[in-house]
C-alpha cells in the first residue's frame, strides 16, 4: 500500500490576514477571491444595484484591509466584511441621493433565459428587495445574515455588536414585516 | 438554521438567497482581486503625496482655517477661563445599566409598540424570554 499523498493545506483566513499584515499582497488577493461572491450576494440583497456591486465589493475590501488591525476574530472574517459592506453601501446611497443619480432599474439590466420565468422569479425578488429597503438597517442586516447567509445568531450578534437574543428579536421582527409586505 | 422556520419562512429564505445571485455570478473574481491589490498599492502613495504638501489648494486652505480657529478657541479659553456648561446631555444608553429587566421591557414596549403584538405570532420572539443584557442591546439598537 502506497502512502497517501499529503493534502496541501489551505491557509485559514487568519493566516492570510496575518500574511497581508506582513506585506503579502497575494494573501489579500486570495481573501478577495474567497469572499467576494458571498459579499456581492449580501450587497445585492441590501439593495445595491447590480451594475455597482463590483465597485462596492472593491471598496469594502479596501476599507477592510485598511482596518484589519481592528478585526479581533470576534466573528468570521466574512461576516465582518459584510458589516463593512453594509456601511459602504449606505455611504454610496447617501452620495447617490446627493448627486440625484438614479441607478438603472431591473427592466434595463441585461437578463438571460426565459423572460416569463425571469418575470415570475423577479417579481418575488423585487417585492422582497422593496420590503428590505423599508426595514431599519439593523433588522435588514440581521435578516440577510440569517436568511441569505445562513449564519447563527451568535455569529450575527458578534458582528453587529448586539446580543444573540436581541438579534433573534430583530430577525423575527424583520420576517413579520417582510411577510406583510409580500402578501 | 431552521429551528424557527415555517413553510412560509422557507419561501422567504429562498427568495432572499436568490437576491444578489446574478451580480455575484457576474463578478470576475480575478479581476476584482487584482483591482483591490492595485488600489491597496496606490493609496498609501497618494496619502503620502497629499501630506507632503502637494494636495489640492482648497485642502491646504481648509487645514489652515482649522488651525487658526483652534488656536483662537484656545486663546479665548486662556483669557476668560472655561465657558459655563449650559446643560449636560447624558445619552440614554448610559442609564440602561441601572434598569431592571421589567423596566427595560417597558422601555422597549414604549419605543417600538409592534414588538408587543409580535408575542402572539412566535413563541421565541417574546420579550419575556430575554435577559437584561439582551433587552439592553435591543433597546440600544432601537434608539439608534
Amino acid at each position: 500500500m502506497t502512502p497517501a499523498e499529503p493534502v496541501a493545506a489551505v491557509p485559514t483566513d487568519a493566516a492570510l490576514i496575518a500574511a497581508w499584515e506582513g506585506g503579502d499582497e497575494q494573501a489579500a488577493a486570495e481573501l478577495v477571491r474567497r469572499h467576494a461572491r458571498a459579499l456581492a450576494r449580501f450587497l445585492g440583497g441590501t439593495g445595491a444595484p447590480d451594475m455597482d456591486v463590483d465597485d462596492l465589493v472593491q471598496e469594502t475590501f479596501i476599507r477592510a484591509f485598511r482596518a484589519v488591525a481592528k478585526f479581533r476574530g470576534q466573528c468570521r472574517f466574512r461576516t465582518w466584511l459584510m458589516t463593512i459592506g453594509g456601511n459602504v453601501l449606505r455611504d454610496a446611497q447617501r452620495r447617490w441621493r446627493r448627486s440625484r443619480l438614479v441607478p438603472l432599474g431591473d427592466d434595463v439590466r441585461a437578463a438571460d433565459g426565459d423572460p416569463h420565468e425571469h418575470a415570475v422569479a423577479g417579481e418575488a425578488e423585487a417585492r422582497l428587495a422593496a420590503g428590505l429597503e423599508r426595514l431599519p438597517p439593523m433588522q435588514r442586516d440581521v435578516f440577510l445574515l440569517r436568511a441569505q447567509q445562513g449564519l447563527e445568531y451568535n455569529e450575527i450578534a458578534a458582528a453587529l455588536g448586539t446580543t444573540p437574543g436581541a438579534a433573534r428579536v430583530h430577525y423575527h421582527h424583520a420576517v413579520k414585516r417582510l411577510k406583510e409586505h409580500m402578501k | 438554521m431552521n429551528d424557527d422556520a415555517t413553510v412560509h419562512d422557507r419561501e422567504l429564505q429562498e427568495v432572499a438567497q436568490r437576491l444578489g445571485a446574478r451580480a455575484a455570478e457576474r463578478l470576475d473574481l480575478e479581476r476584482t482581486a487584482q483591482a483591490v491589490v492595485a488600489r491597496l498599492r496606490a493609496e498609501p502613495r497618494r496619502r503620502a503625496w497629499a501630506w507632503a504638501g502637494l494636495g489640492p489648494t482648497w485642502l491646504r486652505i481648509a487645514a489652515a482655517l482649522v488651525i487658526v480657529a483652534g488656536a483662537g478657541a484656545i486663546a479665548r479659553t486662556w483669557w476668560h477661563g472655561p465657558a459655563p456648561v449650559a446643560g449636560v446631555v447624558v445619552p440614554l444608553g448610559e442609564d440602561l445599566s441601572g434598569l431592571t429587566a421589567s423596566e427595560l421591557r417597558d422601555a422597549i414596549g414604549a419605543l417600538d409598540r409592534p414588538l408587543e403584538d409580535e408575542t402572539g405570532s412566535g413563541v421565541d420572539v417574546g420579550l419575556e424570554g430575554l435577559g437584561p443584557d439582551d433587552l439592553r442591546a435591543l433597546l440600544r439598537s432601537l434608539e439608534g
